[in-house]
């Protein structure tokens, strides 16, 4: 459970945070500010009163819960990662210096090309740092699933301390250690081959 | 008949008049200095010419050719305007070189992505960019760089940066070249090198127009010179003319600010 949260999450929210982060940044003011109203909110709350919410919200408000508890995890979880994720990317972007699009207009290029040929490997270099450990975030975060009993892994491990077993803790600690660890290591290489130019 | 003609280039910025109407036109061949104290609307004007702002009013014509009129909306449109920036090269004040890419890459990139239009691209594409190298690497050699054509941008000096960024307005061989106060980023030990590039584009007939602040350098480079002040030209001749013996009292105040540098 603990892995299906990350990777769900992972793979809605990075997407999902680009069209946040469009959003946030958008010429339409009030597009803008609901986004960046929205992100606010998300970043201003915990996550766990967050998860609380979708989960127990739809059957209060409109007596309405067919949401299982997994679902209802993994839609905050993405709710929430989007949010930040957009923040992350929108630092990213506007990180590049006005000058840069300027050169590429200047040399008759296309927004396109200019996108992609000029600014996004700029961008990425930007936001891997912050990205790395907003996911390293996230992996840890997957224990808050327990707050509405989903059976992530620290939960599992816990129920055995009820008939007096320390070790399964102990495991699951160490499987966050490594699980992060190889997630380390993973971005410690991106981060090294995006090192041969400065931003 | 004049490469370049502008005529009552107008720009404002919120109600504040930058440009106020500014007329000029220049030969085949001949360099332009444009001076005047910072704030005058000179950055302006050059990137009204690069279509980097939008002019509110004026014309500019290329060869003849309208390729600006405020007062025809056909000209304004975003993929005319694409097309009619390559009539202009622009080396910004500083640099603005693509990072993720070499000196040579920084060259090429541009003329490759425009080389794709063409339509025998597909046919002779590997030839179509071996030329395009092949002429990077000679521009970047007529710049003094050829031993740095793998470099990358944080490598290389401010001076050697802002030779690759005239070598990459050059690879697209626009018909006017214009610099934006090119040294005025470097210290002052690395501008006699960008100075030098300017000076042998000059001495090649390179049609240019040059902001600068270098005042000795305006004078032997240019063949014609415009004092501009609040966005509108307060004086133009000849170097001797406008350095020499200047009309207007607010030229006189401005050279002699400038008389030591
Ligand atoms: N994008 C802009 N928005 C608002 N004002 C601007 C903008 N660009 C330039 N200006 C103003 O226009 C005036 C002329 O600027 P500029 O053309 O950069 O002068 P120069 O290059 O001669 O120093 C300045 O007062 C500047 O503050
Ligand atoms: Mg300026």
């Amino acid at each position: 459970m603990t892995c299906l949260i990350f990777i769900v999450t992972l793979v809605l929210a990075a997407p999902l945070g680009l069209v946040v982060a469009f959003g946030s940044m958008s010429k339409l003011r009030p597009l803008k500010w609901l986004t960046r109203t929205f992100v606010w909110v998300i970043r201003g709350t915990p996550l766990m009163l967050q998860v609380i919410v979708v989960f127990y919200g739809p059957s209060l408000l409109w007596d309405w819960s067919a949401m299982s508890r997994e679902v209802a995890v993994i839609a905050a979880f993405v709710i929430n990662y989007a949010a930040y994720f957009s923040e992350i990317y929108r630092s990213g972007i506007e990180g590049v210096p006005r000058g840069q699009y300027e050169a590429g207009q200047a040399l008759g290029m296309t927004k396109g090309q200019i996108f992609f040929k000029i600014t996004l490997l700029q961008v990425i270099k930007r936001i891997v740092p912050p990205m790395s450990n907003e996911i390293i975030t996230l992996v840890k975060d997957t224990s808050i699933a327990r707050t509405i009993a989903v059976r992530e892994i620290i939960m599992e491990a816990f129920t055995f301390t009820t008939r007096g077993l320390i070790w399964p803790l102990f495991y699951s600690g160490l499987f966050f250690l490594l699980f992060n660890g190889i997630l380390t290591i993973l971005f410690g290489r991106i981060e090294k081959k995006l090192g041969y130019f400065r931003v | 008949m004049a490469i370049l003609e502008v005529e009552k280039l107008e720009k404002a910025f919120g109600g504040t008049r930058v440009l106020g109407g500014v007329d000029f036109s220049l030969e085949k061949g001949e360099a332009l200095a444009i001076i005047g104290s910072s704030g005058s609307g000179k950055t302006t004007l050059l990137r009204c010419l690069n279509f980097l702002e939008i002019p509110d009013g004026g014309v500019i014509r290329v060869g003849g050719e309208t390729v600006f009129d405020a007062g025809d909306p056909a000209t304004r449109s975003e993929s005319e305007i694409r097309r009619r920036r390559l009539h202009f090269g622009l080396v910004f004040q500083n640099f603005n070189l693509f990072p993720q890419y070499t000196a040579l890459k920084n060259v090429t990139l541009a003329v490759e992505l425009l080389a794709r239009e063409r339509e025998d691209f597909k046919r002779r594409r590997s030839e179509i960019f071996t030329e395009i190298e092949e002429r990077a690497r000679a521009v970047l050699d007529s710049v003094g760089l050829s031993d740095k054509l793998a470099s990358y941008p944080h490598e290389l000096s401010g001076g050697q940066q802002q030779r690759v960024a005239i070598a990459r307005a050059l690879a697209l061989s626009p018909d006017i070249l214009c610099f934006d106060e090119p040294t005025s980023a470097l210290d002052p030990e690395l501008t006699g090198e960008v100075l030098r590039v300017i000076r042998s584009l000059a001495d090649k007939r390179t049609t240019m127009v040059i902001v600068t602040h270098e005042m000795q350098f305006a004078r032997e480079v240019s063949d014609k010179v415009i004092f501009i002040d609040g966005g509108v030209i307060v004086e133009r001749g000849t170097p001797e003319e406008v350095f020499g013996s200047p009309k207007h009292d607010r030229t006189r105040r401005f050279l002699e600010r400038y008389s030591g540098g």
